[in-house]
């Protein structure tokens, strides 16, 4: 069983699934982008057009740009809020903690669709948050600035997400011995002290991994941004899925996938790349 | 002065782990806290250092009242069970925590750090990690690391109880030193009764969250005060027996009551040490046992033996003697004579 050609089928064997789902797919969209349409023909001449018209494009570029805004402030938000939620879960005992917890990602058990379907009826003309703030008398008639922009892409995906970066921050807390918690408040630390020192640093990797999760999800949704962002919240995942669905450029849209799906991996290896150094 | 508890109690709902406890600790005494798991003992470090509440009682340490103050306003530091050292930061950053919390400017905390270091034997360590560092050299960077803010008193989490047996020994003896050199109190909890008999000055036994006896090594191992403690230290022979007209009587021997020992009649435990038994010689006021021989182990520095005494046949006796090649032992199945001097022995009361 130990013979090289017995090795390597098991390695193939082994291989196969990724290979097979994973880097096939992306493969073919690579190669894809390379192609050009002619007609209802699709032709692979290894052409770097695609790429000259994305670049050379400003509306492409800056929508390209305003996304990666978008999803830094959505990852920003997310770490902001998750962060504290995280922190308040890991500081319950042990018999609510598990439960708050499942409380706080429960909405990842809820379909994606449901979800934004919910946060529209709440942004919306009718919903529940002009509802309050007419009833409260803090505007005097319901009003649309909530839903169809930029703003409200960015408040959906916020809460959307906002379950991916509570659970890394979380778990990374709970790795934290509590008797460092201890050792620190024995040493002469009060709890500021030692959550700046010890707490904070040592939970980093996992709100670096919380943050890329929303970061990454953000950067690849384009339902959320057709569903709640109306005409002016236009998005890169967006422009995408329009080169596919409506404009049946598939090898400009598969440029445009492989530039963002590059900018994804160059994220993740650096926010990676910064966990890593922290040493725990 | 020094730390003073006064009926410290915890309770965790209905159940209570430590019994209302009264304990002394002067300044710069090694005080150990002996006992099984679930005795107790961690509870009253843990009440020291104030990572919980007591349930009632005070503590206080110099005069003060310690017992509503939280840990991080204690004048104590903690050696952690598993050292506890900050993964994230360098040895030199562990050792210098406790002076940077306290403002310390960083070429002083550089200074202090080094000269602790050096005091625990890890001058050259300063820039390694945690998980760079054996067993031993973490040891020594937690005990730098309590030590370097001057506490008035160190508390010790079985600190030893990770390391194996030749490191232990080697601890236990550089413990010992280190405390009398920086001439500071340690309260040291541990469940090693040897670990307690080599360095401390006083030792706590405890047992289901009460205190068995405190005093002195020799006290608790030559006069143990209750069954549970002659039964903890050592492989001590315990025979139950009564006090009687001014004798002690028990089915394997009857002898003379030990000077000192209250004559009142009652049941008593009786408890001769292994070493305190040898071979033959009824002579001198020793009370002999006759003896059928089960068996004998070398064992290096000394050689056991075990026998059955003919009057009392379910009845085993150890004896521990110093191994001499030149001696013949006897026969496994051999009769032999076995004797003890009367005023060896010690006489534990049992229950109330």
């Amino acid at each position: 069983m130990n013979s090289l050609p017995a090795r390597l089928a098991v390695f193939a064997l082994v291989a196969a699934g990724p290979l097979l789902f994973v880097v096939a797919p992306i493969g073919s969209f690579l190669v894809m982008s390379f192609a050009r349409v002619e007609g209802h023909q699709i032709i692979n001449d290894m052409t770097l057009d695609n790429y000259v018209a994305f670049f050379g494009n400003w509306v492409y570029l800056k929508t390209f740009l305003l996304t990666l805004w978008l999803c830094a402030e959505v990852t920003l938000i997310g770490i902001v809020l998750g962060y504290p939620i995280a922190w308040f879960i890991w500081r319950r005992r042990a018999r609510t903690r598990y439960l708050l917890l499942l409380l706080f990602v429960l909405p990842l058990f809820m379909s994606y669709i449901v979800k934004i379907y919910t946060m529209r009826s709440i942004l919306g003309l009718n919903g529940f948050l002009n509802q309050i703030l007419v009833g409260s008398g803090i505007l005097s008639a319901p009003s649309l600035v909530f839903l169809y922009n930029q703003g409200s892409i960015l408040i959906t995906m916020a809460v959307i997400f906002l379950p991916f970066v509570i659970l890394p921050i979380f778990l990374s807390l709970e790795r934290i011995p509590r008797n460092l918690v201890q050792a620190s408040a024995d040493l002469g630390a009060g709890a500021g002290t030692t959550f700046r020192h010890v707490v904070l640093p040592l939970s980093l990797p996992g709100t670096i991994a919380g943050g890329l999760f929303a970061f990454v999800l953000a950067l690849g949704d384009f339902i959320t941004p057709q569903m709640v962002g109306g005409p002016s919240g236009f998005t890169i995942g967006r422009v995408i899925w329009s080169q596919f669905g409506l404009a049946y450029n598939w090898p400009f849209g598969a440029a445009m996938g492989a530039v963002l799906f590059l900018f994804a991996l160059a994220v993740i290896v650096v926010a990676g790349s910064i966990a890593s150094r922290q040493r725990v | 002065m020094g730390l003073s508890l006064k009926a410290v109690e915890k309770s965790y709902g209905a159940q209570r782990v430590l019994q209302p406890v009264d304990l002394e600790a002067a300044d710069g005494e090694f005080l150990t806290i002996l006992g099984p798991s679930g005795s107790g003992k961690t509870t009253i470090l843990r009440l020291v250092g104030g990572f919980t509440r007591p349930t009632g009682g005070h503590i206080r340490f110099g005069g003060t009242d310690l017992t509503d103050v939280p840990s991080h306003k204690r004048p104590f530091n903690t050696v952690f069970q598993d050292y506890a050292l900050f993964p994230h930061m360098s040895v030199a950053d562990n050792v210098g925590y406790g002076l940077m919390v306290r403002g310390m400017a960083k070429a002083a905390i550089r200074d202090k750090v080094v000269r602790t270091l050096e005091v625990v034997g890890l001058g050259g360590l300063l820039d390694r990690y945690p998980s760079q560092l054996s067993g031993g050299q973490k040891q020594r960077v937690a005990l730098a690391r309590a030590i370097v803010c001057e506490p008035k008193l160190i508390l010790l989490d079985e600190p030893l109880a990770a390391l194996d047996a030749e490191m232990r020994r080697h601890m236990q003896f550089f413990l010992k030193d280190l405390q009398r050199r920086i001439a500071t109190a340690f309260l040291f909890v541990t469940h090693d009764q040897e670990e307690a008999i080599t360095m401390s000055d006083r030792i706590v036994v405890m047992d289901k969250g009460r205190i068995e006896q405190v005093g002195a090594p020799g006290d608790i191992y030559y006069a143990p005060k209750t069954p549970f403690v002659a039964r903890f230290f050592g492989d001590n022979n315990l025979i139950e027996g009564n006090v009687r007209d001014g004798r002690v009587e028990t089915a394997v021997a009857n002898f003379a009551l030990p000077a000192g020992s209250r004559a009142e009649p009652r049941p008593v435990l009786v408890a001769v040490r292994p070493e305190k038994i040898s071979i033959g010689g009824a002579d001198g006021g020793r009370t002999a046992i006759a003896c059928k021989v089960e068996e004998t182990t070398f064992t290096g520095a000394l050689t056991q033996l075990k026998a059955r005494p003919l009057a009392a046949p379910q009845t085993t006796l150890l004896v521990k003697m110093t191994s001499d090649p030149g001696r013949p032992l006897p026969e496994r199945g051999a009769e032999t004579t076995l004797s003890f001097a009367p005023d060896t022995v010690a006489i534990v009361e049992v229950g109330s």
